[in-house]
């Protein structure tokens, strides 16, 4: 089973220098929510930051010994703007509903 | 309606006539994953149609979806013809305005 320093291992070697933090949310080790800090992200795009680190793990994802990556790719000064953001879990959202977003109903339901 | 065999040229056709389509788990209304459920609901929220495929409607389609995109995990997020990610990206995109920029855009 993957561990949060080996997720984090695995992702410094696609961006060495980032700050780094892996959050086991299922407690089952095949689902991360993963924070990447990194001031290369300047001017990139979201897809762009993160295609690397999917690309990456491919052939673990293949075997499913990844089975989900959510992956949150910041440049230090948004990632101040969002700290203690709690992560999304993804078995918590099909319980409860919530998916990690507010979500405005009012018009549809008049 | 004939036979959708999920072939790349199949794949590309639906995301060149729809600007919004979901590669998803399950539907918007019956998600099966926690991701697919959030990546739905973002395209909900958005002032376009979107279109959603159902991924687990066919033992072809996740293997042939993932190798057409390059890309190996599920949602799939595309906006007019474009893979722009998963359901953190499209949520992140949301929260900051970039998403219905690209709407307001595309709707031009």
């Amino acid at each position: 089973m993957p561990t949060a320093e080996w997720m984090v291992t695995e992702v410094k070697k696609v961006y060495p220098d980032a700050n780094i933090e892996a959050f086991d949310t299922t407690g089952s080790g095949d689902h991360w929510f993963i924070k990447i800090i990194d001031s290369k992200f300047e001017g990139m795009r979201l897809f762009q930051r993160q295609k690397p680190v999917i690309q990456h793990f491919k052939p673990h994802i293949a075997t499913n010994y990844v089975h989900a990556l959510d992956l949150k790719c910041w440049t230090p000064e948004q990632a101040q703007e969002r700290e203690g953001e709690v992560p999304f879990s993804p078995h918590e959202a099909k319980r409860t509903g919530f998916v990690g977003l507010q979500v405005r109903r009012a018009n549809k339901e008049e | 309606m004939t036979e959708f065999n999920w072939t790349a040229d199949e794949l590309q056709k639906v995301v060149d006539e729809n600007k919004l389509v979901l590669f998803m788990k399950g539907t918007p209304e019956q998600p099966q994953c926690g991701f697919s459920a959030r990546a739905a609901m973002v395209f909900q929220q958005l002032e376009m149609p979107f279109i959603s495929v159902n991924i687990l409607s066919d033992p072809r389609a996740i293997p042939s979806v993932c190798e057409w995109s390059d890309w190996p995990t599920m949602p799939q997020c595309f906006v007019d013809g474009e893979l722009i990610g998963g359901s953190d990206i499209a949520l992140e995109m949301y929260e900051s305005g970039e998403l219905q920029e690209m709407i307001a855009e595309i709707s031009e």
